[in-house]
C-alpha cells in the first residue's frame, strides 16, 4: 500500500537581501499510515521550512516553491489555494506549532478556538454540539473541560500546548505535523507531553510528522527518522536502526555526540558548521565535515536504498564506493 | 501598554467584590485624570500670562491709554499740571483695579484656575465673538462648528481610508504599491498648510475650479441644499491638504502595525486551520489589535476639537484655530484658557472612557489596582 504522505523533490527557497536561501532543497520523505516520522536536524537546517512547505504555510518572501506532496496519492501541489483551504487544511493536515507563548489568539476563549475548525468545515450546526466536541477533545488531551471558557493567558504553557494538540486533533486529520511541540517547556512538562503524544498515537492511529532537533524526543516517539542536513534529507529509515546503526556519516557523527543512558564513553563533538543555505556546495553538503570523504563527494550524491528499509544520500553505499576501495 | 493597566491572575488571592473593585478603580482613575487636568490648565494659565509678565504689558498699555485720553481731553488740559497728574494716576488705578491688576498675579491665578475648572469662562478682554458677544463661551461656540465640520470629516476620512489601505497593503507586502507608500511616507514631514498653499495656487488661482478660502460663498446661497453644496465646495481644498499631509505616513504606520500583528504565531495557525483570509484578518489581526486602533481613533477625534491655526489662516476658515491665534496675539488670556480647558476635559473623559473600553475588548486587561494578586 502506498504511504500516507509522500514528498518528492520538494523545494522551498526564500528571498533575502543576500540572495535566495535554499531552506528546503529537493526533499524526499515518506510517512506511513499510523506511523510517526521524526524529522531530525540541527537549527537552521530547514526542518521548520519543510513543515511549512508541506502545510503550504508560506511566508511572504518565497522565491521558489516546487515539488510533489502526495497525500493519499493525491498531489496537493496541484490544488488551487481555495480548494486546498477547504479540503486539506485541518481536515486532512493539521499542525501543532512550537510551544511558544502565542500560538493561541489572546483575545478568544480557548474553547472557541478549538471549536473554530468544526464550524468552519461544517462539522457542527449548533453551539451545544460544538461544546460537546470541544469537551471531548479537551478530555482526550487531559485538559479540564471547564478550561474551555478561559483565555489563553489564564493557562500554563503546558496546558496551552495540550489545547493546541486538542485543536489539531479535533477534526481527526490523517496527518498531524508537530513542529518542535515540546521546545520552550520545562523538562517535566516536556515528559508529560511526550507521554500524552505516545498515548494519542496508540489510541487514534493518526500519523504524525514530528519536527525536532532533539535526538531524545525523536527516539521517544518516532517509528521512522528522517535526518535533515542543510536543506536535504540525508538519511531516512526505521528509528531503531537510526539509533543503533546509523548509516550516513553525519548520522554516525550525531549518534557519537549523544551519550546513551547505559553507555560508558565520552560524547564526541562534531567539528565544523553546516554550510550556508545561501550558497550550498555543489556536491555532498556534508563533505567538508565528513571523515569518510573521497573522490565522488564533489558530485551530488544519489539516494541509495538501505537494507532493512529507508534510504541514504551518500556515495559510500554506491557502486562507485566499492570501485574506489 | 494595555497590560500595564493591571494584568491579574484569575486564581488565588483575596478577592474584593467585583463591583467594589471596579468602583475603586474608576474613582482612582478619575482622581488621577482630574489632577492631570488641573496641572495642565494651571500651566496653561501661567504660560498664557507669561508667568505674570502680561500684567506689565497691560499696565504699560493702560498708562499709555490714560495719557492719550488725558492729552486729548480739552477739559483736562485746562486743569493745572499737578491736579491733572493726580486725576490721571487715579484713572490708572481705577483701570488697574477693574482688571484686577492691583492684586499679585499668583493669587489671581488661583482664581483663574477655579473659574476655568468650573467652566466659568467669563468675558474676553478684547475679542468679541462673530455674533458680537464678549463671552468667551460664545466666542468658542461660534467657532467650534466650523472647526469640527472640517477636522472631524478629515479625521474620519483619513482614519478609515488609511486603515483600509494599510490592511490591503499588509496583504501585499513588498508589492509596487507597498513600496510606493513607503517611499512617499516622508512627504508627511510638511504640514497641511504647506500643501494648502500649493493646492490654492493650482486649483483656485490657476484652474479656478475651487474657491480660495472661506466657508461659504458671499452672499450665502439661499436654500439648505445650495448652502451645503457651497460649504462642501469650500471644504475640498482644506480636506485635500489635510489628507495629503498625513495619508501616506498614516497608511505606512498602520501597514507596519498590521504586518507586526500578522506575523504572530496564532495568525499562521489560523491560516493552517483553514480560516479564509478575511476571517483571519478580522478575528486574528484586527481583533487583538483593537485596543490600539480604538485609542488612535479616539485621540484623533478629540484632536479635531482644537483646529489648526495656520491651516485655518491659509484657507480663511472661520474656526477655533484662528480664534486662538487672534487671542494669542491680543494677550487675551481668558480665550486661550477657555479653549484649553475644553480640550483638557475632553481628553480626560476620552482617556477614562478608553480605560473602560480596554477592559471590555481585551480579556487580558482586568480592571483593578494591581493590589489584587
Amino acid at each position: 500500500m502506498a504511504p500516507l504522505l509522500r514528498v518528492e523533490e520538494l523545494r522551498l527557497y526564500f528571498r533575502t537581501a543576500a540572495g535566495p536561501v535554499r531552506a528546503v532543497d529537493g526533499v524526499y520523505l515518506e510517512v506511513g499510515r499510523g506511523r510517526t516520522v521524526a524529522v531530525l536536524g540541527e537549527s537552521g537546517c530547514g526542518k521548520t521550512s519543510l513543515a511549512r512547505a508541506i502545510l503550504r504555510l508560506l511566508p511572504r518572501n518565497v522565491a521558489h516553491y516546487s515539488g510533489r506532496v502526495l497525500l493519499d496519492g493525491e498531489d496537493l501541489m496541484d490544488l488551487p489555494e481555495e480548494q486546498f483551504r477547504q479540503e486539506v487544511r485541518w481536515v486532512r493536515l493539521s499542525l501543532v506549532p512550537q510551544a511558544a507563548m502565542n500560538s493561541l489568539n489572546p483575545v478568544l476563549r480557548v474553547g472557541d478556538q478549538v471549536a473554530e475548525p468544526l464550524w468552519l468545515h461544517g462539522r457542527v450546526r449548533r453551539p451545544e454540539e460544538a461544546r460537546d466536541h470541544v469537551a471531548e477533545a479537551l478530555r482526550r488531551v487531559g485538559v479540564p473541560t471547564e478550561f474551555a471558557d478561559r483565555y489563553p493567558f489564564e493557562l500554563s504553557g503546558g496546558m496551552r500546548q495540550r489545547v493546541a494538540i486538542a485543536m489539531a486533533l479535533v477534526l481527526r486529520p490523517q496527518l498531524v505535523v508537530l513542529d518542535e511541540p515540546t521546545s520552550a517547556l520545562d523538562v517535566l512538562t516536556q515528559a508529560n507531553l511526550l507521554n500524552l503524544l505516545k498515548t494519542l498515537r496508540w489510541e487514534l492511529g493518526t500519523s504524525f510528522l514530528l519536527i525536532t532537533h532533539d535526538v531524545a524526543t525523536a527516539s521517544e516517539l518516532a517509528d521512522d527518522v528522517a535526518l535533515m542536513y542543510a536543506g536535504q534529507i540525508v538519511e531516512f529509515g526505521p528509528a531503531e536502526r537510526f539509533l543503533t546503526e546509523p548509516t550516513h556519516p553525519y548520522a554516525q557523527a550525531l549518534r557519537a555526540s549523544v551519550v546513551g543512558l547505559r553507555e560508558e564513553r565520552a560524547p564526541q563533538p562534531l567539528p565544523g558548521r553546516p554550510p550556508s543555505l545561501l550558497n550550498p556546495p555543489a556536491g555532498c553538503r556534508f563533505a567538508e565535515r565528513c571523515p569518510a570523504r573521497f573522490d565522488p563527494c564533489g558530485q551530488a550524491p544519489p539516494l541509495v536504498p538501505v537494507e532493512g528499509g529507508g534510504r541514504v544520500m551518500c556515495w559510500l553505499y554506491t557502486q562507485e564506493a566499492s570501485h574506489a576501495r | 501598554m494595555a497590560q500595564a493597566v493591571a494584568v491579574t491572575a484569575p486564581r488565588g488571592g483575596v478577592r474584593q467584590h467585583p463591583a467594589a473593585r471596579v468602583l475603586l478603580y474608576a474613582v482612582t482613575r478619575l482622581v488621577a485624570l482630574l489632577t492631570a487636568v488641573v496641572v495642565g490648565v494651571y500651566l496653561t494659565i501661567l504660560v498664557a500670562n507669561m508667568g505674570g509678565y502680561v500684567d506689565q504689558i497691560k499696565r504699560a498699555e493702560i498708562r499709555e491709554q490714560v495719557a492719550l485720553a488725558v492729552s486729548l481731553n480739552e477739559q483736562m488740559q485746562r486743569l493745572p499740571a499737578d491736579v491733572r497728574e493726580r486725576v490721571a494716576e487715579q484713572m490708572i488705578r481705577n483701570e488697574e483695579r477693574r482688571l484686577g491688576l492691583d492684586r499679585p498675579f499668583l493669587s489671581r491665578s488661583v482664581g483663574y484656575l477655579r473659574d476655568a475648572l468650573l467652566l466659568r469662562l467669563g468675558f474676553a478682554e478684547r475679542m468679541t465673538s462673530d455674533t458680537g458677544s464678549r463671552l468667551v463661551r460664545q466666542i468658542i461656540l461660534d467657532r467650534l462648528p466650523a472647526t469640527l465640520l472640517l477636522f472631524l470629516s478629515a479625521q474620519l476620512l483619513l482614519f478609515f481610508a488609511s486603515v483600509a489601505a494599510a490592511l490591503a497593503l499588509s496583504r501585499r507586502y513588498g508589492s509596487p504599491a507597498d513600496r510606493l507608500v513607503v517611499a512617499l511616507a516622508p512627504t508627511s514631514a510638511a504640514p497641511a498648510w504647506f500643501y494648502g498653499i500649493f493646492l490654492i495656487l493650482v486649483f483656485a488661482a490657476g484652474l479656478r475650479w475651487l474657491p480660495f478660502g472661506g466657508m461659504v460663498d458671499a452672499p450665502p446661497p439661499e436654500g439648505k441644499l445650495a448652502y451645503a453644496a457651497s460649504v462642501l465646495k469650500h471644504m475640498v481644498l482644506p480636506l485635500a491638504s489635510l489628507a495629503l499631509s498625513s495619508i501616506f505616513l498614516s497608511v505606512y504606520a498602520w501597514r507596519t502595525f498590521f504586518l507586526i500583528f500578522s506575523s504572530e504565531d496564532y495568525v499562521e495557525l489560523a491560516r493552517a486551520k483553514g480560516l479564509p483570509g478575511r476571517l483571519v484578518e478580522r478575528r486574528y489581526i484586527l481583533r487583538p489589535a483593537l485596543p490600539t486602533i480604538l485609542t488612535s481613533f479616539a485621540l484623533g477625534l478629540i484632536g479635531a476639537w482644537t483646529g489648526a491655526i495656520v491651516l485655518e489662516t491659509v484657507f480663511n476658515w472661520p474656526g477655533l484655530g484662528r480664534a486662538l491665534y487672534q487671542a494669542v496675539g491680543l494677550y487675551d488670556t481668558p480665550v486661550i484658557v477657555g479653549s484649553t480647558i475644553l480640550y483638557a476635559y475632553l481628553l480626560a473623559v476620552t482617556v477614562f472612557a478608553l480605560d473602560i473600553v480596554y477592559a471590555v475588548v481585551d480579556p487580558r486587561v482586568k480592571v483593578g489596582l494591581g493590589g489584587e494578586r
